[in-house]
This record gives structure tokens, sequence and C-alpha cells, in this order.
């Protein structure tokens, strides 16, 4: 990609967008078989500036494709596996006394939440005094160890995986942290054909190399330079009430909310369930080639981004009623406004 | 177009036109419809249950009629305010925007188009536009380059016709309904009325002079009183014979002043009572005749009538149906005016016999109590054993048994009178198709001992009615004491006999004995 992209002209930046969208998600598919709409939660997820939580039996690909979409894009990356065990300052940082000069000072150790792309590995295995330290990371891209704000270089994504299996020893993400994140997308077990791709592939002597989109150096502006590029596609207001009405039509007693909201919902989508529809909604719009938001742009992502925004009560799990069935009907039965 | 804002506002106004026109179609049928059958309910009543010989009250149906044009002007003031809201809604920016994206299969980008340059607020539109907006309006221009509106949002007239067409059929309906609630059979009073009415209607239409208006009004005043029960029957008639006199006062001058172009004017007179006819004419000669009146009194009781009907003069003797008075045509004078007057003249006799027939049937209904000697008091057998016609007392009034002997054929439908005259048009004569409760008409009576009457058949009776003597009842003493008031029979009653027995037959056929008595009987 080569104009700087600010300069380009908007047609221009729309088509290097999509250009840049989809060499990426070819890069990722070189060493990472199916999982598509994953990879391209991941990379819209990067674009709209959130933070991504993965839910998947382990050995599925996750940390791969982390991996291998960080490299795509040029951005650095960091694993950070979660423990019980694992204190804050083992992700943040911390002070280390260094001596130069034949002065001693404390000078700062970052930790591994200091990269591009940070993946968070089981992160409902650390204790919630752990996780939260992960907080302000994610929400202001910044850290602070020993009165002294650090901040973290942009682009910046955290993608923390959950394993839904072996809850024994876990704490639960607490909601507040749930909603941090701008999608949940769940790793299914790969179908037979890809199975036998990825044992084609893994087993034998070829290896595969990731060509990077950018050079690491350019990498960062090119990507915020996306970023902004999503923020300027445009919506329509009867696009945005049709968003408010599914955030009303989600929230148990909330305007326009239908009957199995209210009877299996304890807590709907915050107004950042609805920011992170708009965004990922005019991430699909530049995918598909235009300036503004459609419907469908919306529908599509209502789903990812408000799943795990949706707090099931007691009996949503007594009759094994899934927030994804819930959110099912909302759309189907929300009229989209006209005016 | 260039200029797609430009394009989006036109397509706004053509939609609103299109939008209100389309609501007014709704709403024209049904209005149109119910201001129709306002307008044409006589007519359709005439056609319909006219027909079947039901009637509208003239009230009612001045009401039904007065309601079914209000409610379809009420439906096109009603389809204009919709309309006009309708133009309003439909005419917004946006909501055109959206109608033009469904059209052209554009992702909701004429609608995002619309909300950043929308006319009505431009400065908050523009502040929303991003650098990306020349892409959008590019992309909107691209879009309505082949579009033509006129074309792209066409006047459909199928749709809310079909609409209006329900909304018609339901007012249809509704009329339909009320009418099956309003309609009644008219009662012989009111098919007379209605007939003077009519006939007053076409001497007002057609009047000349004074007289002919104060012919009408007279007409009109006689049908009034024919149709108000609560009018004395001598009150009716007095109206009546006064209708008479102005009409006989109106052709007499008609025919005074045509004198002298006439060979001859026939003068009718019609008398009341004895059903005579009188024709006098100027060179025609003169007729009688004595007719009986199919009016008359004793018509609806069967048998033969007499007396009370009254024959039309005698040139027109053989138009009347109710007269045989013969008279000498006098064809000169058969002009458009004298039919008319003959008409009258029929009409106001058969009035005149109408009230006379009701005031002798009912002798208590002339409102003075008194007058009627045998109120509360039985009816002695063999008193009028003849009576057949004339003034009958009604047999289902209070104090009134049955007698034996009288009126044997009073079920009997008259043979030699009008037909029309037997039906029960919702009188109280006994027919409960219309929810009346049987009167006397369907009542069978006793028969005294070796009299030999019509075959008594209770099969087919939907009620028996008894009538009991009162008890003695006891006074202030304590003594019992006779009540000389109650009805008293002076000649046994028995049941009509049973079918006769053969009494050839051994005993033991004629009832079924059990074996083990049959030794005992033998």
């Amino acid at each position: 990609m080569g104009a700087a992209p600010q300069q380009a002209s908007p047609d221009q930046r729309v088509a290097d967008f999509r250009k840049i969208f989809s060499r990426a998600e070819s890069e990722v598919a070189r060493v990472i078989v199916g999982h598509r709409e994953v990879v391209r939660k991941t990379l819209t997820a990067l674009f709209c500036g959130g933070h991504v939580l993965i839910e998947g039996v382990p050995g599925l690909g996750k940390t791969l494709m982390v991996k291998a979409a960080s490299e795509a894009l040029g951005l650095s990356f960091k694993r950070i596996q979660f423990t019980p065990d694992l204190m804050p300052s083992d992700i943040i940082g911390t002070q280390v006394l260094t001596e130069s000069d034949g002065h001693r000072e404390f000078q700062f150790k970052p930790g591994p939440i200091f990269a591009h792309m940070v993946l968070g590995d089981e992160i409902n295995r650390a204790t919630p005094k752990t996780q939260s330290a992960v907080l302000e990371a994610m929400e202001e891209h910044q850290v602070t160890v020993f009165g002294t704000t650090y901040v973290l270089d942009p682009p910046y994504i955290v993608l923390a995986t959950q394993n839904p299996i072996e809850l024994e020893g876990t704490y639960p993400l607490p909601e507040a942290q749930m909603d941090r994140f701008i999608f949940k997308v769940v790793m299914g077990s790969p179908r037979p054909d890809e199975l036998r791709e990825i044992l084609n592939r893994t087993t034998g002597t070829a290896q595969t190399r990731i060509q990077p989109l950018f050079e690491p150096s350019r990498a960062p502006r090119a990507i915020e330079d996306l970023k902004a590029l999503v923020r300027e596609v445009m919506v329509a207001e009867p696009l945005e009430r049709y968003i408010i009405s599914v955030i009303g039509g989600c929230t148990p007693g909330g305007p326009g909310a239908i009957p199995e909201v209210s009877q299996y919902l304890r807590f709907g989508p915050s107004p950042r369930g609805a920011q992170a529809l708009i965004l990922c909604a005019k991430v699909n719009a530049l995918l598909a080639g235009r300036v503004s938001v459609s419907y469908d742009d919306i529908d599509d992502a209502i789903v990812p981004c408000l799943r795990h925004r949706l707090l099931l009560n007691f009996q949503a799990e007594a009759e094994s009623v899934s927030s994804e069935s819930i959110l099912e009907q909302v759309i189907k039965r929300l009229k989209k406004p006209r005016t | 177009m260039d200029n797609p804002v430009e394009t989006i506002g036109i397509a706004s106004a053509r939609i609103a036109r299109l939008a209100a026109i389309g609501v007014m179609l709704c709403a024209v049928a049904p209005a149109l419809t119910a201001i129709a059958l306002g307008v044409l309910l006589e007519p359709i009543g005439d056609a319909t249950w006219g027909r079947l010989g039901y009637a509208l009250a003239p009230g009612r149906g001045a009401a039904l009629s007065l309601a079914l044009i209000g409610a379809g002007i009420a439906a096109l003031a009603a389809g204009l305010v919709v309309a006009y809201r309708e133009y309003r809604r439909a005419g917004n920016f946006v909501a055109a925007a959206a109608e033009l994206d469904e059209r052209l299969g554009c992702d909701q980008e004429i609608v995002t188009l619309a909300t950043l340059a929308d006319p009505s607020a431009p400065e908050s539109s523009r502040g929303r536009r991003t650098p990306l907006f020349p892409i959008l309006w590019r992309r909107a221009i691209a879009l309505f380059s082949g579009l033509d509106v006129r074309r792209e949002f066409r006047l459909e007239v199928g749709k809310p016709l079909r609409r209006s067409s329900i909304f018609a059929g339901a007012v249809a309906l509704a009329m339909v309904l009320a009418t099956l609630g309003l309609v009644r059979a008219p009662t012989p009073e009111n098919t007379e009325g209605a007939k003077l009415r009519a006939i007053a209607e076409e001497i007002a239409r057609t009047s000349t002079s004074p007289d002919d208006s104060a012919l009408a009004a007279k007409i009109r005043e006689a049908a009034n009183a024919l149709e108000n029960s609560k009018l004395p029957p001598e009150e009716k008639k007095a109206r009546i014979e006064e209708a008479m006199r102005q009409a006989d006062k109106a052709a007499q001058k008609r025919n005074n002043s045509q004198s002298g172009k006439n060979q001859g004017t026939g003068k009718s007179n019609a008398q009341n009572g004895n059903g005579k006819s009188q024709g006098q004419g100027n060179s025609a000669g003169s007729g009688s005749g004595e007719g009986k009146s199919a009016t008359g009194s004793g018509q609806n009781m069967g048998g033969k009538s007499s007396g009370s009907g009254k024959g039309a003069n005698g040139n027109n003797s053989g138009r009347n149906e109710s007269g045989k008075g013969s008279a000498k045509d006098d064809k000169n004078n058969q002009r458009k005016g004298d039919q008319a007057n003959l008409e009258l003249h029929d009409e106001l006799a058969k009035a005149e016999a109408l009230v006379e027939t009701a005031n002798a049937k009912n002798p208590g209904a002339d409102n003075q109590p008194g007058d009627d000697k045998n109120q509360g008091g039985a009816n002695k057998p063999g008193d009028k054993p003849d009576q057949k016609g004339g003034s009958q007392p009604d047999a289902n009034r209070p104090g009134s048994i049955p007698k034996p002997g009288a009126n044997g054929e009073r079920n009997i439908p008259a043979a030699g009178g009008n037909p029309k005259n037997n039906k029960d048009m919702g009188s109280n004569l006994g027919d409960t198709h219309l929810g009346e409760m049987p009167t006397s008409r369907n009542a069978q009576r006793f028969l005294k001992p070796g009299e030999k009457g019509a075959t008594l058949g209770i099969k087919d009776a939907r009620y028996v009615m008894f009538r009991l003597p009162g008890a003695a009842s006891s006074g202030n003493s304590g003594k019992t004491v006779l009540d000389t008031d109650r009805p008293t029979a002076t000649t046994g009653y028995v049941n009509a006999p049973l079918a006769p027995t053969s009494d050839d037959a051994p005993p033991d056929e004629r009832q079924l004995v059990p074996p083990r008595y049959r030794d005992m009987i033998r």
C-alpha cells in the first residue's frame, strides 16, 4: 500500500481499506484453516479499536491466529498466559533498580501488555485482581505504575481467550470486563475437510511464511489511518434509531423489549453495545464498498457485538435459552424505521 | 438531473400526492355509497322490501336516509382530513428517500444522503457530513441517472379501490342490517296513508291553484290522522271526510271551469255508508249502482260484507274495485285531473272504511269507556248468531267468552274479498311470525251439545286458551258472598265430541282387556 492514506482521495482510501482487509484475511488464512468469521471479526475489532473475547476449546489455533494477524499487519505481538498466581505487575511491568554512571535508579520495565496485539490466553484463570489490571489498559490504552502513566502505542488490541470447559478453579470475567470487549467470537471445531488441511499443513515439511502488509515502522500509522476512515463512514438517522431500538429491545423493561427479553434476561446491553454496533456496521459497510451503513450491516453485527452483554437469568439457564437465540428474535421482530 | 436532493424532493412531492389520492380513493367509494343509499332509500325500498309487503315507518325511513347521507358526508370529511395528514406524512424528505432506496435496491444510501442533505435542516445535516460525503453524492447521482420519478411512482388505483370497495360493502351491509331492524309489515292504515300521501304529493306538485294546495294539505292531514292510533275514530273520519269535501270542491271548480270545452262534466259524489254510488253527467246521463266494498268492515271477518263500503262516482265505476255501481261513462270527462280525483276518492273511501273496520272490531278503542256495554261481561250465546260482518266484538276482549253458534267460519278467510286485506300485516290479528301473541283468531271454541260445526282440529293449534269463571269472593265480614260481577254462562258448555266409536264392534274389540279379565266381562 503505497500512498499515504490521508493524502489519497476518499475513493482511494476506501479501496485501500478493502484491499488491506482482504489481504490480511488471506495472509491469516495461509496459516489458519477455516475460522474465516473469527479472523474477520478479529480484524474488524482491530479497525474499530476494540478488543475481542475468543471462546473455544484448547488446540483450535487461537494463539496462532492472533500471531498470524499481527505478522500480516506488521504489528508487535505479546502473549500472556493467565494463571491463578499471575500478578498484575507480571502483566503491566514493574520498576527495577538499575545502575548507570554510578547512580542507582528505578527504571520501568514494561510488561507484556506493551504490544500492539496482546493475547491473554485463558483470561478467566487469573484472579480478579489481575484481570482488573488489564481493564485500564484495555479501556484507556495506558497503564499507571507507581504514579507514572505509560501510554500504550496505538493500535492496541487485546484478544482474550476463554476455555468453556474446565471451569473449576477459574474466575469468570465480571460483567464490567466483559462489556469492554467489542466482540465475543466462538471458535468451533474444524470441519473434516478443514481438519485434513490442518494436518497436511502442520505435519509436513512445508513451511508457510506470512507476507507482512506493512513494514513494522509504518504499520501503526497505516492502521490508525484505516481506523480513522472507519469512523468517517456515515450513518443515517433512521439507522441510528434502529440501533437504539435494538438496544432498547434487548433491555428488560426497556422500550420495545420483546417478551423473551423480559422473561430470560437480567440485564441488557450498555451504551457500549450501541457503540460497538455502529463501529462494526461501519466496517461492514466499507467492506461492502459503501460509505454509508445499511440495515444489513447492523443486523450482521448484532449477535457478535451483543451476545456477551446480555446477562441471562436463572430461568434462561434452566431452559437452556441462549443469548444468541434471544438476539435473533429481537432482529426478527424489530421494525426498521423509515424516517 | 445532477442534483440528487432535487430528485428526492420531486419524489417526495409525488409520493405525498399519490398517498393523498390513495386515501381519498379509499374514502370516496364508501362515502358515495352511503350518500347514494341515503338518497335512493325510498326507490330501493319500493323495489325490495316494499314488494314483499314490508315498509319503513316514514319517520324511521327519513331518519335512516338522513343517517346514511350524514355518514357519507362524514366519511368524505374524514377522508379529506386523513388524506391531508397522509400528504404531510408522506411528504417527508427522508421517508421519500427511503422509498427511493427500496425502489432502486440501494442499501440505505439515498436515505443517508437525505439525512445529510435535508433542505429542512441544512445546518445540522451539513455538520454531520464527513470527507466521504462526495462519494455518496456521486453514488446517488449515478443511481438517479435513469430514474423517471413519474414513471417510478405511478398512481395505482386498484389497491385503494379494492380496499374502498370493502368499506363500501360494509356501508351497504350496515344499511341492510339497519333496514332489517327497522322494516315492519305495514298496517292497512300505513298502506293507505302512504297512498294518500303519494296522491297529495302529486297534487301539490301539479297544483295550479290554491285549492289544489289546500286539498293536498287536507289529504296529508287525513293520512296522518289515519295512521295516528291515538286519535279517536270519529276524529279520523272527520278528517277524511273533510278531505273528501275538499276534493269534491276542487273537482267541481275544475269541471265548471272546463264545462265550455267539454261535452259534459261528471259530478262525482261518493256517499258514505250504503255502498251506493251516484254519478251525474250533463251529457251522458246519470248512473247508480250498488257496490260491495272490498274494504267493507266485514271483510276481515270473513263471509259477505256489506254496508260501509263506498262506491266511487259513477263515471269510473269500472275502475272501482270495491263497487259494482254502474254509471254511464262520459268519455269526454276522462281527463287526467278527473282520474286523479277518482283515485283520490277511492283511496279516501278506503281509508274511511278502514277506520270503520277498526272501530267495529274494537269498539272500546274510541277512547270512550262506557260506550261498550259488553265490556267486562260475557257475551250471551245466541245474541247475534248471524252477525258475520260489520261490528263484531273482539272475541279476545276481556270478558268476551266465545259463544257457540256464532261466527262458525271466523277462521275461514273471506272468499270474496281482496286477498290483500286478508293478510295479517303485522296487525293484532294473531300471526306470531313477528313475535306477536296469538289472539282469538287462532283460537278454537266449544260447540253446543248437538251442534254441528266445522270439525275441530287442535292438532295445529299453537295455543289453547281457557277462561275460567271467577271464584266467589268473600266480603269484609268474612261471609261468603256471591260474586255477581263474575261472568256467568247461561248455556252449558261441553267439549267437542271425540271421534265416534264404532258400536257394532264387540266390547272386547272396543278396548283391549287383559286376558285374565275377559272371562269376567263375558
